[in-house]
Formats: C-alpha cells, structure tokens, sequence
C-alpha cells in the first residue's frame, strides 16, 4: 500500500538504523533529496524505515557524517525478484517464450470460410485470395488492407457482383455475393403450330409466327392455325411459331352409371387387441382368437414410450377391428346421370388441361337395362387446340 | 523578518482575507480524527519515537504525542504521520 509499483521497480529496502544522531540523519537525508517511508522507531532504540535502492547507496555516506550504522532486514521489487529468477533460468526462458509462441500463433491466420458462393466454386475463390495474399497460415500483419483485399477480388472473380472479407480473430470469413443472369431458353427449331383437334376457334393469339385463321373459323386437326413462315415468296424466314389458339371442341361419350350404388357401413361391433413392442417388434398380449366376422377393418394406434425429446424403443400397440357391412343404396335415375356427367367432366377436363371450359353438354341418347344407365352425351367444350409440327427444310426448293 | 516588515505583512493579510501561513510562514496542520496528521511547512525532526515526535518549525517546535507513532512519508517540508494521536503541542 505504502509503496507505489514505481517504487516496486526500483527495488524496496527495509533498513534498521542504529546511532544517536538518527533524527540529524533524516534530515539530511531529506535535504539530500532521498525518500524515506515508513518510519518507526523500536522499542530498542532503532529506526526502521523504507528506502529504494538507489537512494540505499546515497544513503552511505550520510551514516558515516552522522555515526549511524544500518543493517539491512528485508529486500523486495524487481531488482531482487529478478536476481531469483536467474537462477530458475528456465523457467523464465520458457515463460517469455509461451507468450511469445502465444503471440505468433495468434497472429497466423488458421481457417479461411467462404460463404454465399453457389455457382463460383470454393477453390476458385480460395485460388484468388492466394493470389491476392490471403491464404492459411498467413501472418495477419502481412495481410493486405481489407477494403482493398474486397476491391480487387471483386475486381478478380469475374461471376461475383460483391466479395466481402471479414477477419475475426484468426479467422477469416469471405462473403460472396453472385452475379444473377438469366436463365438462356433452349434454342427452338422453326415450326408450325397446328390444331390438335376438329374445332371451331374462339380465340387466336401469336407471339411469334403468322396466325393462318380467324375467330369463329372452323378448323380439322392437322391444320395449320400459326405459321412459321415469314415474308413473301421471294424472302422468306423461318421461326419457331408461338402461341395461343382456343377452340370448341366436341367431346362424344359414352357413359354408363349404375342404379345401385354399395355403400360400406360399420354395424358397431369391435374387437380389440392389444400388443406390447420392443425394438420394433410386437408381441400379443391380449385378443386372441379368431376373428368372428365376415368382413372387417383393422386400424392400428401405436404409441411410443418417450422420455423428454428421445424416443424409447417400447411401446404398445391397440388393435381395433371394427365389422364392416356392405349396403346396397338405390339411386334415383337422376342421380345417377348427374354422377355420369360429372365423372365424365372431370376425365375431359384432366385430358384437355386445367383451363378448359364445358360451354355445354347434350344427352343424346338414353336407356336403362340390368339396373345400370346408358348414356351417350356430346360436350361442348372450350379448350386450348395447339400442337407442334416442326418445320422441314426444303432444300434445292 | 523585520518588524515593519511583519506588520506590513499582517496588515496585508488582514486586508485581502489571505490565509496566514501563507502570509506569515506557518505550519499548517491536518488531522483526521486521532489517527493520522498531515504537517505541511516543517523544519526538519527533532526527536522521534514511538510515542513523541518533536518537529523543527520556522519558528519554534510542535511537538506530537501519541503511540506507535509511525512516519507514513516524510518530504523536506512535510510529513505523514499515522498512530494513535494524543497530543499536539506548538511550542514558542
């Protein structure tokens, strides 16, 4: 407490100071600029104080003018700590040497991350931070500025719009941020775009190409709606025809639906069984016997034994077999033509795409026999009508 | 220091409210409770032991009793000292 750490350098001797004229030689040493501290007087007769050991030496020759004899009791500080230390040589050689070995490690630079990178490959982007400097177990004080490190691979890595460099400690971590291009559409051959089926067109749009007929026109299948053909007869280009051509087209189905219609019904009566598991096996533990109806559905409820998130491997298992009866409803004949309809609606409309349109449905043909209906219904329905016909070159032509 | 000079010197003091020791050369002595002293403007030691300090001042002495008296720090005109404390006295 008494002495400052600046004092601790120097080095702290306590003196034990004998003679008559003790008081005298506090002021002179005083006077002489030394600094004492911590004086006290024993019960002997001596004084004992603090004294550093440059002003030890000064004080030498002032005992001699005043008479006193001094004897030195303790010695502390760096002067003395260090004198113990040479002789744990060492021990002190190996601590310089830890912090040292600590330093440079912590100045290498041991793992480099690349992130963001999707189309640019790592070791290419590694390959270029070498070239700029910047690769494991390279010094950090060698290491090039950092904005100028992101300038120059930016400038490097054609494929990325931003490289962000990021050194945290021993690490290094580059952000990489692409360039997005478009993605290139296929090359297409020249072609035309023809009717699918018999119709009658209701809309016709070309991106590309000539379209050939008009609304309300009506066309064969293997028509041409969209030409790629351009120009007159003396120029002439050929393009991939695009494009977007509805029709009406008439759909013929022959539909037959029954008038009795089997309905499945549980009559209430169960069975249970019960099952112990163990490692994914299942043993039986109660139900047994055999199953006293003709028809029946099992349902399974399995439930896990668990403890917190984990999952054991025991459980058990509850078997419900529920008895099963198969009724057979009368349909009305109405329902059973709008059940027809509509199954056959719903076969037209996964044919001929999601944006077909039934305008309108016509029955022309109906008879009831062996408790089934037969039908024979005409759709009516707006679809889109495009195929592709590629378009050959006709050479020497 | 004359008498004239003395007398101007107080007249002085009185005149600008300015503290004495430093008009007139004085100690000037701090005490904080009965443990520790702090004596600015001493003469150098006279005598010292545990239980009596005597201090040499510009004019006079001032003499300090007490037990385990211990000189903390000691510049050329101050002094530090802890200890039990029992008695100041300034003598002429």
């Amino acid at each position: 407490m008494n002495a400052s750490w600046l004092q601790w350098v120097r080095g702290i001797v306590t003196v034990r100071l004998r003679g008559n004229q003790l008081e005298t030689l506090v002021n002179r040493a005083l006077a002489s600029g030394l600094q004492l501290w911590s004086i006290s007087r024993t019960s002997g007769g001596e004084l004992v104080c603090n004294v550093t050991v440059g002003d030890f030496f000064r004080l030498r020759p002032l005992l001699k003018e005043t008479g006193c004899r001094m004897h030195v009791t303790t010695r502390k500080g760096m002067p003395f700590w260090l004198k113990r230390a040479e002789k744990r040589i060492f021990f002190g050689v190996g601590l310089v040497l830890f912090f040292i070995g600590m330093f440079l490690l912590s100045s290498l630079i041991w793992t480099i991350e690349v992130k963001g990178n999707d189309k640019i490959s790592e070791e290419h982007i590694l390959e270029v931070a070498k070239q700029e400097g910047l690769y494991p177990f390279q010094w950090s004080f060698k290491l090039p500025e950092i904005s100028d490190l992101q300038k120059s691979m930016t400038r490097d890595l054609p494929g990325a719009a931003w490289v962000g460099v990021e050194k945290r400690g021993t690490k290094i971590t580059i952000q990489v941020v692409e360039t997005k291009t478009p993605d290139t559409t296929p090359p297409v051959d020249p072609r035309h775009i023809i009717a699918s089926a018999d119709a009658v067109i209701t809309d016709i749009q070309a991106e590309t190409g000539r379209p050939v007929v008009k609304r309300n026109e009506k066309v064969k299948k293997g028509d041409i709606l969209i030409s790629g053909i351009l120009g007159d007869e003396n120029n002439t280009k050929n393009v991939p025809a695009q494009g977007e051509v509805r029709g009406l087209v008439w759909h013929e189905y022959n539909i037959t639906s029954p008038l009795i219609r089997k309905v499945q019904v549980y009559t209430g009566e169960t069975k249970t069984r019960w099952y112990g598991i163990a490692f994914g096996r299942a043993l039986k533990v109660s139900g047994f016997g055999k199953v006293p109806y003709q028809f029946y559905e099992t349902i399974q409820h399995v439930e896990q034994a668990a403890w917190r998130t984990w999952e054991l491997p025991f459980g058990r298992m509850k078997e419900t077999i529920r008895e099963v009866r198969i009724d057979k409803v009368p349909v009305t004949l109405a329902e059973a033509k709008s059940t027809g309809i509509t199954q056959a609606k719903a076969d037209i409309l996964s044919k001929s795409g999601a944006d077909a349109v039934v305008k309108s449905e016509n029955i022309l043909h109906e008879k009831t026999e062996n408790g089934k209906v037969y039908m024979k219904v005409l759709f009516e329905v707006e679809q889109s009508i495009v195929a592709e016909q590629p378009l050959v070159q006709m050479q020497g032509e | 220091m004359g008498r004239f000079n003395r007398k101007l010197r107080k007249m002085a003091a009185d005149l600008l409210d300015l503290p004495q020791d430093v008009v007139f050369d004085l100690p000037r002595v701090t005490m904080i409770g009965d443990r520790q002293l702090y004596i600015e403007n001493h003469r150098g030691v006279l005598h010292f032991s545990s239980d009596k300090l005597r201090l040499a001042l510009s004019k006079g002495e001032l003499e300090v009793t007490g037990d385990g008296l211990v000189i903390r720090t000691i510049w050329t005109e101050e002094v530090f000292i802890e200890g039990q404390i029992k008695h100041i006295a300034v003598h002429e």
